[in-house]
């Protein structure tokens, strides 16, 4: 973990939650997942803010943030898609979706596109398995997906964050 | 009078539920008819799903519905005659999906609303949690439990009334205790646990406070999987319910017993499920599981006695209490009491949810319940307890839901997911999709888990992908027990399970990746050789057309060829072709 | 606090209620390995090579993280135990990627430990080094001068320039302790009373005596010769070896020993095998390969048609061989240079080497190849001698076949092949021929032979098919070979007589060691200096003499060539508990698991200690140390499952401040992951500072 980036975020936002939990045993990923909600993702800045606070030292809190899948230490792409690798997916055939994704796209999991509109993660079980196979795109599932349905969702989304750009 | 209620869990939401409500509710507002919601109905492949009720009564179950159907629905209601509404009814052989279960743990999912205490009670909520606390001594609770038999429905199957017991009896060091429900529910393939908390909230409360008291907890926690956030707003909401009507807090029923519950949400990590590493998880370090012994009932979380078990487990408790231990008992077989959910996907006719007394066969869940495999196609075997379980062959398919009978089995009962496969399922797929997943999943803490599941992994994707040496299956075989004896906890001693028990009744598909570079299921790419057959092809040129790589030669009306080192194997040939004249092998 | 009794392994061990097996285990002798365990942190139970089978237990257990039970029995050796225990250190070797030793000592044959003696040389210390060289090299004076030295063609500082100059500096470091007037002479273990006879005394029978006294034993070494060095004295001109300034000083030290030397002797002649045998509770045969092989052409039985090594042979001993003013060579090794160089020294005006094959495939060392040419040597490529034409009894003329090279052979080297039709002809006064030696066994007839007529010797403990008769060198298994190979062979061959003699034979097994491959490695980082080269007389007043050609390294140039070395064998190799249990577990295939790695990186942590993440086997040692025992958590885990790293939060600015640098993580580190930067005076360790920054 390296300050070096000269990173600065607006940390008066994470305060209330400092004050709020810092103080309280186990708290840690609390706090880490109330940072990354404020701020979308852990800056490297955020991570060391939060140790100075707990008292935890920053290896044990860049630990903790890398151990979770949860926590990105990236900003995401406008449009996460969270493409499930559960089982019932997996026998549905999940893999020409990731295929179909890859290739409309251009990245893999844990990838954002260059215009900073997709990132692609793997995730657990949705839970969503008689839909399968799923993917989510915030907080919104896709279900029955083929690799065409899939290729025409990206395209929607891509043409409507071109119309949010010029209105 | 009438009134609609909507099944809208995760999955029914996924489908589209929310957007049928939206579209019923200013329909039916006109008209006076309420639009409630419940939670998940179990009939996840029926999705969206609507019920008409009569008072207390269900007159009509409809399916599949869509936004468009709103207009239609709403008249219908409007008058008298529902028969306008037959096409979206569900028909006999799905009601039959339900009809053949026996509903415990899920006896109030899909019928009350889980975002109302009252609608609890009204269906006998908090009945048990009043009993045990108007006089019931902890050791009477736990001689309860006891007598029904109930075991840890997390997978392992282990005793609950012994786990309470040890908890109850050990010695706090500073007047803590907890009681922590796991519903870090992480088999891919398994979501009963959530269902639970979505649908019916209030029952893991009361399981979880009668528990409380049992062992004499201060403090329940509920550790969530991140995954789930609407379970964490319809827990919190019920929760904050509960506590308002006394069933949590201070002196809970006007009895002595004071315990108050959190939600603490997990964070992406399939190895919290196992109890050490959700008490290092809860206590906000990285989930590495601890060693055994201690045990958690002795030093858990904070080090204080604390009892975990999971959702299914706790949402069994209020109706035990109320119907009584041996009541509860008289269902199952020998070894294993009481009923099992199971979340019945893959390619099953019926998939959702499952609650079945033990004892039931195999074929009676996946073709008695779930009505067999979809388009036709042959069963080849079901998926059992997910990364920790195994494959069960179809010829053993009238093996019994038991404890002891599935481990027999080399698959283990697992939490609940059953995920059914035909015949174009690879095998030695399936055991490289699970052991991608434990290497993902594994800690990275002990050698074996760490390193161990790795190389089982990277041995399992050489052989789908044609590079399967001799030796290989010897190799496989060493590795897995070595992995077993030689991991730190649960997550890394079970890996290798799904590679065992295919080892054991698929071996002819290893043998055949690896010796003959074929994969009989045709599901591993690398493996596949398309072919176009001269005789059959009339020059359509409709393959050539659709070849994303361009490995298709051939010009108008006369048969085409594939260029085999340029095929990419994807399929599209076969599937654009009119004329049978594309094979694949 | 009660006592309690258990059973490990069938012994019976006493302990103190609530310590766990390895305690006790440790306590009672039984060494039961780990790698994650340290006294002064929590038990962790990450490694899992501790574990053991209690009976009636169904699961085996971590034994630092069990409590023993009062009357329990444990294993640590059954079959389910070693599995699950070999298979950890499978695991871990396969993600570990370092090297254990130097490729230099691995690449030699006697496994001399280079490394470790040049940094002795760089830092002045010669007889240091000697005494480190003579645990596996009795002769270094004398095989510094000849050795075609192996070490030099795996030293990885080719990669960055040249590869260091190992052997001169050998020789270098060896002539300063020679002459220093207080030489190392190694320490003589109690007498033992037994008896060894070594038949030959060359670089193997010379070796095995050294070792052997050493050790205690009552050694005497017979030679046929009526001096001793063998081939060393009789093979090596003295041009490059100086026989009586060098080689025999060498061998008084080993006399000074109390070895006894018996010259003029002859088995078959003076004394049967049998009878020798019975004299000697151990019997060395290390009589080397002394016939030169035949060119099998016509004209071969004309005067003027020498052997290779018997012209040696003959010149060393003070004969003048006529061989006339021209003469040709046959053959591209190094005896062929021997004798091509020696002519030249007779006084032969046209001296020609004649090989079949071209310069790049010449056995010979290219340094030998060069000299020659300074020296005159004219050399004839692709041809072969098809007949020695004679005129009255004497060589007049070789005709050569011209040949080709066709497709490589079984070892690579491409195949001369016919031209066919095409001659010449040469004209020559006599004809070497130095194409090779073989083993002259007369007086050996009870001893098995291979079907090369080869001395047959066990690979791992030497002996023939005789109990109490071993076997080293050119004379056995693959045959003639250089002076290094038997002294290797002798060294491993004294140890299993030694164990033998004591009566439980250890039979010699080459240990298991981790490798790194050069591709895998960034060279970049070293600054290029280059290869010192050793001064010699110029061609032209050498060719005149057999006085020694090289002049030695001054000790200027010797420091800063041995300073050169990029230290690749692991600093940690002899306290490393990874592999040292790892070669007790017989990890012998780390390939079967091969597999993705860990990249391989090195980083500094503050000035003070340097982190290797390819040694790493994330034990958490290093970690729990700093956050437990000295209570600052400067280290943390990051990431998870395989990829997970541990990574120093130095880049934190203050940090500095915050290390306390006791370097406790480094002492707890069961690998050589850690690297301490400072020696015990506090003086940094300059490797790292010939670095690039």
């Amino acid at each position: 973990m390296c300050q070096c980036s000269q990173q600065k975020s607006d940390l008066s936002l994470l305060a209330p939650v400092l004050e709020k939990y810092a103080a309280v045993p186990g708290s840690l990923i609390t706090i880490l997942q109330k940072a990354q909600d404020i701020y979308g993702y852990l800056p490297t800045d955020v991570l060391y803010a939060v140790a100075e606070a707990t008292g935890d030292s920053p290896a044990k809190v860049l630990g903790v943030a890398t151990f979770y899948t949860q926590f990105r230490l990236q900003p995401v792409g406008k449009y996460l898609i969270m493409q499930c690798q559960g089982t019932a997916c997996h026998v549905n055939g999940s893999e020409r979706i990731s295929k179909a994704i890859t290739e409309e796209l251009g990245i893999r999991d844990g990838e954002t596109t260059a215009d900073g509109l997709f990132t692609l993660k793997d995730v657990a079980c949705l839970g969503c398995c008689s839909l399968s196979p799923v993917m989510m795109i915030n907080g919104e599932t896709y279900g029955t997906l083929t690799p065409e349905k899939t290729v025409k969702i990206l395209r929607s989304l891509k043409e409507q964050a071109g119309k949010e750009a010029q209105g | 009078m009438r009134r609609i209620v909507i099944g809208e869990g995760s999955c029914g939401i996924a489908a589209g539920a929310a957007k049928v409500q939206s579209a019923l509710e200013p329909l039916l507002k006109e008209a006076g008819i309420p639009v409630g919601i419940t939670g998940c109905i179990g009939m996840c492949y029926l999705e969206p799903i609507v019920d008409i009720y009569e008072d207390k009564t269900l007159v009509r179950r409809l399916v599949r519905v869509s936004e468009a159907d709103a207009p239609a629905i709403a008249a219908a209601l409007a008058g008298e005659d529902l028969s306008a509404l037959d096409a979206l009814t569900i028909q006999p052989d799905d009601e039959a999906f339900l009809k053949k279960q026996t509903r415990i743990a899920l006896r109030n999912c899909g019928i009350v609303d889980p975002t109302d205490v009252i609608d609890y009670e009204a269906r006998g909520g908090y009945e048990g949690l009043k009993k045990v606390l108007s006089g019931m001594s902890q050791e009477e609770v736990i001689d309860v439990i006891k007598v029904s038999g109930l075991a840890g429905r997390g997978g392992a199957g282990f005793p609950t009334w012994f786990k309470w017991d040890a908890a109850r009896k050990s010695q706090s060091k500073n007047g803590s205790k907890y009681l922590i429900c796991n519903a870090d529910e992480g088999d891919p393939g398994a979501f009963m646990d959530r269902a639970v908390i979505e649908s019916d909230p209030h029952n893991l409360i009361e399981g979880m406070m009668i528990g409380a008291y049992a062992i004499g907890a201060t403090e329940a926690v509920v550790y969530v999987r991140a995954e789930y956030p609407l379970a964490i707003v319809r827990l919190e909401n019920a929760i904050e319910q509960a506590r308002a009507a006394g069933y949590l807090g201070r002196n809970i029923c006007g009895s002595d017993f004071s315990c108050d519950m959190r939600i603490k949400a997990g964070a992406g990590a399939f190895v919290c499920g196992e109890e050490t590493a959700l008490i290092e998880s809860l206590e906000g370090h990285r989930g590495m599981p601890r060693l055994k012994p201690p045990f958690p009932a002795q030093a858990g979380y904070w080090q204080e006695p604390s009892n975990i078990n999971n959702v299914e487990t706790y949402a069994n408790v209020p109706w035990i209490l109320t119907h009584g231990g041996e009541t509860y008992a008289q269902m199952g077989t020998e070894t294993s009491k009481g009923t099992k959910v199971f979340a019945l996907t893959g390619k099953v006719v019926r998939g959702g949810l499952v609650e079945v007394p033990m004892g039931m066969t195999l074929r009676d869940v996946i073709f008695g319940i779930g009505g067999g495999i979809r388009d036709g196609r042959k069963c080849k075997a079901v998926q059992m307890g997910g990364p920790s379980g195994g494959c069960i062959p179809y010829e053993m398919f009238d093996t019994v839901i038991d404890y002891k009978a599935l481990a027999a089995t080399g698959a283990i009962m697992g939490s609940g997911g059953m995920v059914v496969m035909d015949e174009t399922t690879c095998m030695v797929g399936m055991a490289k999709f699970f052991l991608d997943f434990t290497t993902k999943e594994s800690c990275g803490k002990c050698v074996h888990c760490r390193i161990g599941t790795k190389r089982l992994y990277e041995i399992l994707t050489r052989i789908t992908e044609g590079n399967g040496r001799e030796g290989d299956i010897e190799l496989l075989e060493e590795l897995c027990v070595a992995v077993k004896d030689g991991a730190l906890c649960g997550l890394g001693q079970t890996a290798p399970n799904p590679v065992l028990t295919t080892l054991r009744y698929f071996r002819d598909e290893y043998v055949a990746h690896i010796e003959k570079k074929k994969c009989p299921s045709l599901e591993c790419a690398a493996l596949l050789r398309y072919e176009i057959h001269a005789d059959k092809c009339i020059g359509c040129t409709m393959c050539a057309r659709n070849c994303p790589a361009k490995a298709i030669d051939g010009t108008v009306k006369k048969p085409h060829v594939i260029r085999q080192a340029d095929c990419i194997r994807c399929g599209q040939c076969l599937a654009s072709c009119r004329f049978g004249a594309i094979t694949v092998e | 606090m009660s006592e309690i009794r258990i059973t490990i392994d069938g012994r019976e061990c006493i302990g103190q209620s609530g310590e766990t097996v390895l305690t006790i285990a440790k306590r009672n002798g039984i060494d039961i390995p780990t790698l994650c365990f340290d006294e002064r942190v929590k038990i962790y139970g990450a490694c899992g090579v501790c574990l053991v089978e209690g009976e009636g237990m169904p699961k085996l257990m971590r034994s630092c993280a069990t409590e023993a039970r009062d009357g329990a029995v444990y294993h640590t050796d059954t079959e389910r135990v070693k599995r699950a225990r070999r298979i950890a250190f499978e695991l871990l070797m396969s993600d570990h990627e370092g090297d254990c030793l130097g490729p230099c000592k691995l690449n030699c044959p006697a496994g001399t430990d280079c490394q470790a003696y040049l940094k002795q040389i760089a830092q002045g210390n010669d007889t240091e080094a000697v005494k480190i060289i003579k645990d596996h090299l009795p002769l270094p004076a004398s095989i510094g001068r000849v050795c075609p030295h192996p070490c030099e063609k795996a030293c990885r500082r080719q990669y960055v320039d040249e590869p260091i100059s190992i052997a001169f500096l050998k020789y270098f470091a060896a002539d300063n302790d020679l002459f220093s007037g207080n030489k190392f002479m190694p320490e003589i273990a109690p007498e033992t009373g037994k008896k060894i006879g070594i038949i030959g005394g060359g670089p193997g029978g010379l070796t095995a005596a050294y070792f052997l006294r050493k050790k205690g034993h009552e050694v005497t070494v017979y030679d046929q010769m009526p001096y001793f060095g063998g081939m060393l004295r009789y093979g090596i001109p003295e041009y490059r070896l100086p026989k009586d300034g060098i080689l025999q000083k060498e061998i008084d030290s080993i006399a000074e020993m109390g070895v006894k030397f018996v010259p003029n002797y002859k088995i078959g002649r003076d004394e049967s095998l049998e009878d020798f045998r019975a004299r000697h509770d151990a019997t060395v045969v290390a009589i080397g390969a002394w016939t030169s092989s035949a060119m099998r052409c016509p004209g071969e039985d004309l005067k003027g048609v020498f052997g290779g090594i018997h012209f040696l042979r003959e010149v060393i001993e003070g004969g003048r061989p006529a061989i006339g003013k021209r003469v040709a060579i046959v053959g591209g090794g190094n005896t062929a240079m021997d004798a091509c160089r020696t002519a030249v020294r007779l006084g032969a005006e046209k001296v020609y080497v004649i090989y079949r094959r071209t310069e790049a495939e010449m056995p010979a060392e290219k340094i030998e190849i060069a000299e020659a040419r300074e020296e005159g040597v004219e050399f004839k490529f692709l041809c072969n001698p098809a007949q020695i034409v004679g005129e009255n009894g004497r060589v007049k003329e070789v005709k050569l076949q011209i040949m080709q090279l066709g497709e490589p052979d079984a070892s690579g080297r491409r195949s001369p092949v016919p031209v066919e039709g095409a001659f010449e002809t040469l004209q020559v006064d006599s004809v070497i021929a130095a194409i090779g030696q073989y083993v002259d066994a007369a007086g050996f007839e009870a001893i098995e032979k291979n079907r090369r007529g080869v001395i047959a010797a066990d690979e791992h403990t030497f002996r023939t098919n005789l109990p109490d008769v071993f076997a080293v060198g050119d004379a056995t298994n693959k045959g003639a070979d250089i002076a290094i190979a038997a002294i290797g062979e002798a060294g491993k061959a004294a140890d299993v007589i030694d164990s033998f003699l004591r009566g439980a034979e250890v039979p010699y097994v080459k240990p298991f060691v981790s490798e790194r491959k050069p591709e895998d490695i960034d060279f970049t980082v070293w600054e290029s200096y280059p290869r010192a080269q050793m001064p010699a007389r110029p061609g032209e007043e050498r060719r005149c003499d057999f006085a020694e050609v090289n002049k030695g390294f001054d000790e200027e140039t010797a420091r800063r060539e041995a300073a050169r070395c990029l230290e690749c064998g692991c600093h940690d190799y002899k306290d490393c508990l990874l592999i040292r249990y790892a070669q007790r577990e017989q990890v012998l295939d780390v390939k079967r698991l091969a597999g993705e790695k860990h990249p391989n990186y090195t980083e500094e942590r503050l000035v003070v200690i340097e982190r290797n993440q390819g040694k790493c086997v994330t034990c958490n040692l290093c970690v729990r140390v700093c956050d437990e025992e000295v209570g600052i958590g400067l280290l943390g885990l990051v990431g998870r499952g395989f990829t997970t790293v541990i990574k120093p939060e130095f880049n934190t600015p203050g940090a500095t401040d915050v290390c306390r640098t006791c370097l406790k993580c480094a002492q707890a580190c069961p690998t050589g992951a850690l690297r301490i930067l400072f020696d015990q005076n506090g003086v940094r360790i300059p490797v790292s500072a010939k670095k690039r920054a």
